[in-house]
This record gives C-alpha cells, structure tokens and sequence, in this order.
C-alpha cells in the first residue's frame, strides 16, 4: 500500500482528533473576529425592533437539548431583544423533550429583564398534539392551553389581555430543529391565521428553509449558530453564539484543509495507478 | 372474515381520505373543528400504540435478560432508568421546576438527558469530518464542482472564511438562495407529486401493499 | 291632525337626509357606490367593503372605514375607525384574488374587515360599515351598510387547485389503464437493481440486514412508501433465510411493518422463519434511538443497511456509523436537506420520488409503473407551466398589459 493509499485511509479517530482540537482553542483562547450580518437574519431582528409597544410576540422553542448549542444562543438572543423592546411576549414548545430547557430560558432572561411572569410574558409550555396544536391556537389559545407551565389558568393573564387566538398574535418566531418546527407553523398557522412569521433552525436545517425564505412565507430565517451569532451582534450583546463562532470559523477551515488533502492524496494515488497501467501494458 | 380483514380497511381508508382531502377545501368552521377532532382522535390513538411499543421493548430485552445474551446489562439498565425516570417523574408531577427550585425530575432531565442528547448531536461534527475526508474527492468534473461549492460555503458561513477570501460571503448567500433553492424545489416538485399520486392509490385501494402485503 | 300624519314622514326623511345635506356643504365628496358583503370562501369572521375610486384620490388625502356594531349609530361620533390610509391604496388589483373571486372592478377601492386585532366578528349579526373620505379637516361619510359574515362551504379561491389536483389523478389513472394495454419503458434505479446483492451479501457473510423505516409515522407517504419497499426486501430476506432486523421509532409503524413482514414470508414459503421480535420498538426520541441503532450496528454488524423514509440531524450519525461496519447501505429518502449526507455515506441513494417509484420499479406491475408514467406527465406539465408562465409574466412586465394575468392566476397559490 503506498503512502498515499494509506493517508486516503487513515484512522478516522485522527480526524476526530483535529476537529477535537479546532473547537477546544478557539474557545480557550478567542480571536473575536466581526460578524458580517446577512438580510435573512435583519429580517427577523428589523420586524421585532419595529413592533410597537405591547404587541403580541409569540416564540415557539421547538427543540430539544440536543439542538441547545445552535438554537439556545438564538433563543436567549430574541427574547432579550423581544423584552427590551416592551413586548408581550407568549413562549411555547411543541416538543415534549424541550419543555424544561424552554422554561429555563424565558424564565432566566425575563428574570434578567426584569419582566414579571403573567403580566410581561407567559410560558405556556407543552401541549399534546405537535402541529395540531397550532390548529387548536388559532380556533382559541384558552382551549390549546387552559394553564400555563407554572399551572396557573391563563383566561384572564393581564399578558394575554385581547388575544383569543393565533389571529390576535402581532409576530411569531419558531425555532425549530425538525418536526414539528418552522414548517408547521408556516402551513398550519401563517397560512391560516394570517400573522407574521419569522425562523430559526440548525445549521443543518437553514438550506432546506431557503424555499420558505425566498418565497416570502418567513420573513427572515435565523440558521445555526452564525445566525444566533448575528443576532447577538445586532443587539450588542454578544454572548454564546459570537464565542462559538471562532471554534466555528476553525472548526470549517479544519474540514476545507482536510478535504485539500484528500484530494492531493487521491490524485497521487491516481497518477500513481494510471503510470502502473501504462507499465504494465 | 376476507372483508373484514381487507375490505373494510379499505372501505374506512376511501372515506377518511375523500373527506381529510374535501376538508382542505371547505372554510366553514365545522370543517376546520373536524380537522382538530381527527387529530385528536390520531392522539388519542397514538397514546394506546405507545403502550404497543412499550410493551415490545420490554418484551425484547426482558428475553435479553432471561437468556443472558451478550450485553444483557445493558438490557437492565434500560429497565432501571426507564422505571427510575417515570417514578421520579410521576412523584415531581412531571414538572422540572417548581416555583424556580429544581425537581428532582429536573435534575434527571439537565443532567442526562441534557447531555446525552447535546453529546449525540455534537457528534455530528465529528461524522461530517470524517465523512468529507472520505467522499470528498473530485472523481469527475460533477463532483468537482460540488467540491468547490462545498468550500465556498464552508467559507462563507464563518467568519474567518469571509475575512480570508471576502467574497465567499456573498457568493455562499448566492449558492444558498439561488442553485439551492431552485434545486430543491424542483426536488420538492417530484416528492409532492409522488406522494399525491400514492395518495390517490392508497384513497383508491390501488396501492394495498401497507395494509400487510399480498394480494387477495 | 292628518295634515300633521303627513308632515311627520317628510320631517322623518329629512332627518335621515340631514348628514347627507350637511356633508353636501364640504367641498369633498362622499365615497361612492360602497358595497358592504360577507367575504365569500371564508369561514364567517370577515366583512369586505368596496367603493369607487374618485378622481381626487390622491396620497395627501385618506379614506377611513368605519364599523360599528348593529345598525348604524345615530351620530358620528359613535362610529369606530377601524383604519386610516391613503387615498391611493387598496385597490382592488393589489388584493391578492384571482379574476373569479375578485370582490370588484381593479380600479375600485377594497378593505378586508377581518376578526381579530380588536374586533370580533360573529356569524349570522349585523354590522354597519361606511367609508369617509378625509382631507385635513374636511371628511365627507358615504351612506352607510349594513351586512352580516356568514361561513361558506367552499373557498372559491382554491377552485384552480382543487381542479389541477383532479386533472393530476385523472391523469395517473388514465396511466395505469394504458399500462394495463402496454408495456412502459422504467429507466434503471441503480439503488433498487442493488438490493438483491446486498441481501445476497448478507447471506454469504451469515450477517443480519437492518432496514429503517424513518422517523415519521403512517401519516407520510415517505414511511408508506418505506414500509412497501420492506416487503419486498423481507420477501428477499426470507428466502434467502437471512436474519431480518427492523427498528422503530413509531408504535403504530411498527404494528403495521409486523404484519407486512409476516406477509412477505408467507408469500415466500418461509412461514416458520417469521420472527414476532424482528420488528422492534426503540423509542420515538431522535437521539436515543440513534445512539439505539448505532450499537446496534457495531455489536451485530449488519452486511446490509436500509435507510428509507424520512430523516433529520440522525442520518449522518447512522449512515457514518454503517459505513465503518463496512455494510452495503441503500437509502432512500424525501428529506431533501438529509440527501447531501446520504449520498456522501451510502453505497445507492433514492433521491425523493424515486422512493415512491421503488415500489412499482420492483414489483412492475402495470398499475405501479402506470402510476410513474402519471407522474412523469404531471412534472412535464409543470414544466411547462414555468416556462409559459415566465413568458407571460415577463411579457406583462415589459408591455404593461393585463391579460396575461388572465392565465397566471390558473396557477397561482390562492388561500
């Protein structure tokens, strides 16, 4: 076997290994370099900064914790900025797995705003259902959700003053790592209950949403953790993500110099074969 | 006992699936409250087939366990943290917190499952490594150019990436927008039709294959 | 006294004339034929009203529509303005209807009175609705009307799908029937010829097959299509007397794959060889079954791997983990953002609809295969749906005349 063969098959441990290694300095030791923003992520921040006082702003965090590192900094991000700008805000999860991890994160950064549960926001929790509790929302949101997380009856919530259904909703955001997520909220409530909305999702996920994007169906779309990462920087408040974003950055340059190998290996290996060929004819 | 077995499934299919497809049509409110009753009525039937599965995991590693085959421990550790978590959820009310103070089912979910599931999902890094060391290799001209588009992404996604080659950014937002999107719809054109048309086999009783194979 | 009798109704008339009369006094002109009507198509908690546009229409001037509960209110002041805008906008062009439901002509004025933000409208009442012009100081009140939501049966809106969608099928049985009558040419699905090698190859090694149905339940047509493929490859299975594994993430799949299973080794004279167990629930949670069938996959080392139906973040964690085994791994899938790594890590991937073919590429059975040649008619009218419809559109853009719109709206996503 020559050495090339023998790089093409190397231990996948020792790539594991690189990768290991580009994600643990970075965060020891962070550059901070800028966050470029893009027009998918402006697009939620311009809508949510715009929204007058009082509005009804309603954050479904449709994920579980193995999606915490790319979609908790997006979700710590919104609401931040959500809350400074004096909105109602509704928060929700259609994924059982996620309550507790949703409920953390209302209640940490109302709690850091100053924001009073119940009267400020509210954290309804998790319904039964997946999207046909979106369905259920829009017809009323008392009959989708009679308690709130904390059991408290959420008909006569000061918060929830004037808003019987999905309707009465100003802006909605769902940060979705799967399914049910964006998509459903798209096609069961958008669509039918006519409110604006706007995305999140995993790095993986943001290429399958830019049809949705494109087409106007959400008006912007938060992807992974560069998105959160933007987001943070528009609010001035860099946190998680921004960090991150070195180990990112390092991690992506890893993988481009590994597939550059690969190539001068294989294409050695190539010349290598094609001269034994015309050898041995 | 031929049509109870086969024709009335496929009776009850016909029917479910003209009204579920003539219920997207119809804007009155009785058409929409039957669409929320069905799905309840797929809840309600989702929460006794979950028992279904229970019941065929402990069936598995229960004979696992009887017959002591290899990594039967494991097998009892799936008893013990599933009969553990339910106790523990069950004595919390299900909930993770009360009134801001950790339960104990909270302490179970932010420090394993919380965990576990990140450790699962980061993984995912490693594998992408891993698998782009091994496939990623300009075998043609095709897969050259799926090369280049990989890396123009891969740099446009982060900021290093754009501080080296300052373009990459917005040649990535073109790729993403532009050939990613176009392609993908035309992908998504495909599957839509593909399911409509099975759906009208299956609605039709064409396609009976799922209802356990064979032919009458 | 009678004298009296008749003055009353003229004094009467007067009075209902009297704002009419005094608006005569401004210089702006009422708005003119409103109409007021139940939106059609809806589900009854919405009001439109339309009005002829007005020479004087200008963007200093406004419209505003006013709505009040029951009949209308005996003074001005009781009316509740429920929008203010310009004077040119909201025509009934920029109102997002197609040519048969379009509420009025394209040059009228049209707002949608809907439920919510405020208000609530409840089937079966009535509500006065009227429109004033405004500029400055000066605002001048059209006579107003009243009118009542009610629910429909039908949106209209939709009637272009609904039509399209029954063309489709008419289309896909009119496929089978010619392929009942002759033979249609299928092209090769090199994922589909290379299932019998890879049980065969399961069987020379003496190692089981694993095969996943995805993550989501009978509701879609990915695990369906999923599931009919599984019989085909337990039949194969099962007369080659290879071990079959397949696990679940969904009860109610797993029920439904037990009785395929079993099916397919009757049909293939393997009764005996049926295992209840060899479907298996693992748990419907993402991860957990992953790191579920991963060990799987290292412990048991299957020589063949099934990935069919729908997936998300767990593909690349099953496929890399199959392709250290060393197995030959089929997938299929129309989970458009999962195929990057599907095609990266497996040996022969089905992209989108070719999961749905599968079934009829390995039985070729008449009503199967005509099913793909409807298929293939379908995308080959869409195509040239986008084609004539960028020309049109284009042609719209460029001359400014309206009757491609005509067609457009044919095909246009209406709600």
């Amino acid at each position: 076997m020559t050495f090339a063969e023998r790089m093409l098959r190397i231990d996948r441990r020792i790539i594991f290994l690189v990768i290991g290694l580009c994600t643990l300095f970075p965060l020891l030791f962070p550059v901070g370099l800028p966050i470029r923003i893009s027009s998918e992520v402006r697009g939620v921040f311009d809508y949510i900064d715009n929204l007058p006082e009082g509005s009804v702003f309603l954050l479904s965090l449709d994920f579980d914790p193995a999606s915490k590192p790319e979609l908790y900094p997006q979700a710590i991000a919104i609401l931040r900025h959500a809350f400074n700008k004096n909105v109602r805000v509704i928060a929700m999860t259609l994924w059982v797995s996620g309550t507790g991890l949703a409920d953390s994160i209302v209640s940490q950064t109302a709690k850091e705003a100053g924001k009073e549960n119940g009267k400020d926001y509210v954290f309804l929790g998790w319904s039964p259902g997946g999207s046909a509790v979106i369905l259920n929302m829009g017809q009323d949101l008392y009959t989708a959700f009679p308690a709130d997380y904390g059991g408290k009856a959420t008909k006569g919530l000061p918060v929830l003053a004037g808003v019987q259904n999905l309707r009465d909703v100003t802006y909605a955001v769902s940060l979705g790592a799967g399914n049910p997520g964006v998509e459903a909220w798209y096609v069961f409530g958008k669509d039918k209950y006519k409110f604006e909305l706007g995305g999140g999702c995993t790095g993986v996920m943001a290429p399958g949403l830019y049809p949705l994007l494109r087409s106007g169906q959400i008006n912007g779309l938060i992807g992974g953790l560069r998105g959160a990462a933007e987001y943070e920087t528009l609010i001035g408040q860099k946190g998680k993500a921004v960090a991150g974003m070195d180990a990112q950055s390092a991690t992506h340059l890893a993988i481009i110099v590994l597939v550059a190998i690969c190539n001068v290996f294989y294409f050695t290996m190539r010349r290598q074969q094609r001269r034994q060929e015309r050898m041995g004819s | 006992m031929i049509a109870l077995r086969r024709q009335l499934p496929l009776l009850i299919t016909m029917v479910t699936g003209l009204v579920m497809a003539g219920q997207y049509y119809v804007p009155h409110p009785a058409s929409e409250q039957l669409l929320t009753t069905v799905t309840k009525w797929l809840q309600i039937i989702g929460g006794f087939a979950l028992v279904l599965g229970i019941t065929s995991l402990f069936h598995v590693h229960a004979a696992k366990i009887r017959r002591k085959e290899a990594g039967w421990g494991y097998s009892l550790m799936l008893y013990a943290g599933m009969l553990g978590t339910i106790v523990v959820g069950l004595w919390n009310g299900g909930k993770e917190s009360i009134d801001g103070a950790m339960t104990s089912f909270g302490w179970v979910y932010s420090y394993t499952l919380v965990p576990l599931q990140g450790t699962m999902f980061a993984i995912l890094a490693f594998f992408i490594a891993s698998a782009a060391y091994r496939s990623f290799r300009a075998r043609s001209r095709e897969a050259a150019v799926l090369l280049i588009a990989a890396v123009i992404v891969m740099m446009g996604r982060v900021p290093l990436g754009e501080y080296l080659l300052p373009i990459s950014g917005d040649l990535s937002s073109w790729i993403l927008n532009v050939l990613n999107a176009s392609v993908r719809r035309a992908i998504l054109i495909g599957v839509s039709l593909g399911a409509v048309a099975l759906s009208f086999k299956i609605i039709f009783g064409v396609e009976r294959s799922y209802l356990g194979g064979g032919k009458e | 006294m009678p004298s009296l009798l008749r003055i009353v109704p003229l004094i009467a008339v007067l009075l209902a004339l009297m704002p009419q009369i005094l608006w005569a006094q401004t210089s702006l002109a009422p708005p003119q034929q409103l109409h007021v009507f139940d939106t059609p198509s809806d589900g009854g908690g919405s009001l439109t009203a339309t009005w002829a546009s007005s020479a004087s229409d200008r963007a200093a001037g406004t419209y505003q529509v006013l709505f009040h509960e029951g009949a209308p209110p005996p003074d001005q002041t009781g009316w509740k303005v429920l929008a203010e805008f310009p004077a040119n906008s909201h025509f009934v062009r920029e109102a997002k209807a197609a040519w048969w439901t379009s509420p009025g002509p394209p040059g009228d004025h049209v707002y949608f009175i809907k439920n919510g933000k405020g208000i609530e409208l409840k089937p079966g009442h009535a509500y006065a609705v009227t429109v004033a012009a405004v500029n400055g100081q000066e605002r001048s009140i059209a006579q107003p009307v009243v009118a009542s939501p009610e629910p429909n049966w039908m949106n209209w809106n939709q009637l272009n799908n609904l039509v399209l969608a029954l063309l489709f099928g008419a289309v896909v049985f009119y496929a089978i029937n010619l392929a009942k009558r002759k033979e249609i040419f299928l092209r090769r699905i090199p994922g589909l010829d290379a299932v019998d090698e890879a049980i065969g190859r399961a069987t020379e090694l003496g190692k089981p097959v694993l095969y996943m149905t995805g993550a989501h339940d009978m509701n879609d047509p990915a695990t369906i299509a999923a599931a009919i493929i599984l019989g085909r490859v337990a039949k194969k299975a099962a007369s080659y007397e290879t071990e079959l594994l397949v696990p679940h993430r969904e009860p109610i799949t797993m029920a439904v794959c037990q009785e395929i299973t079993k099916q397919a080794y009757l049909e293939a004279g393997k009764p005996d060889l049926f295992k209840d167990d060899a479907n298996f629930f693992i748990t419907s949670d993402q991860f957990s079954y992953t790191a579920a069938v991963d060990g799987i996959m290292l412990r048991r080392k299957p020589a063949a791997n099934f990935f069919m139906g729908s997936y998300f973040a767990e593909s690349l964690l099953l496929t890399e983990t199959g392709a250290s085994t060393g197995a030959i791994q089929i997938a299929g899938t129309d989970s458009d953002h999962q195929l990057p790594f599907f095609v990266t890590t497996c040996d022969y991937t089905l992209i989108g609809e070719e999961l749905y073919a599968a079934s009829a590429y390995l039985s070729k059975e008449p009503i199967q295969v005509g099913t793909l040649r409807g298929q293939d008619l379908g995308k080959a009218f869409i195509l040239g749906v986008i084609g004539i419809g960028t020309l049109l559109a284009t042609i719209m853009v460029v001359t400014g005349a309206t009757w491609p719109q005509l067609l457009l709206d044919l095909f246009k996503d209406l709600k």
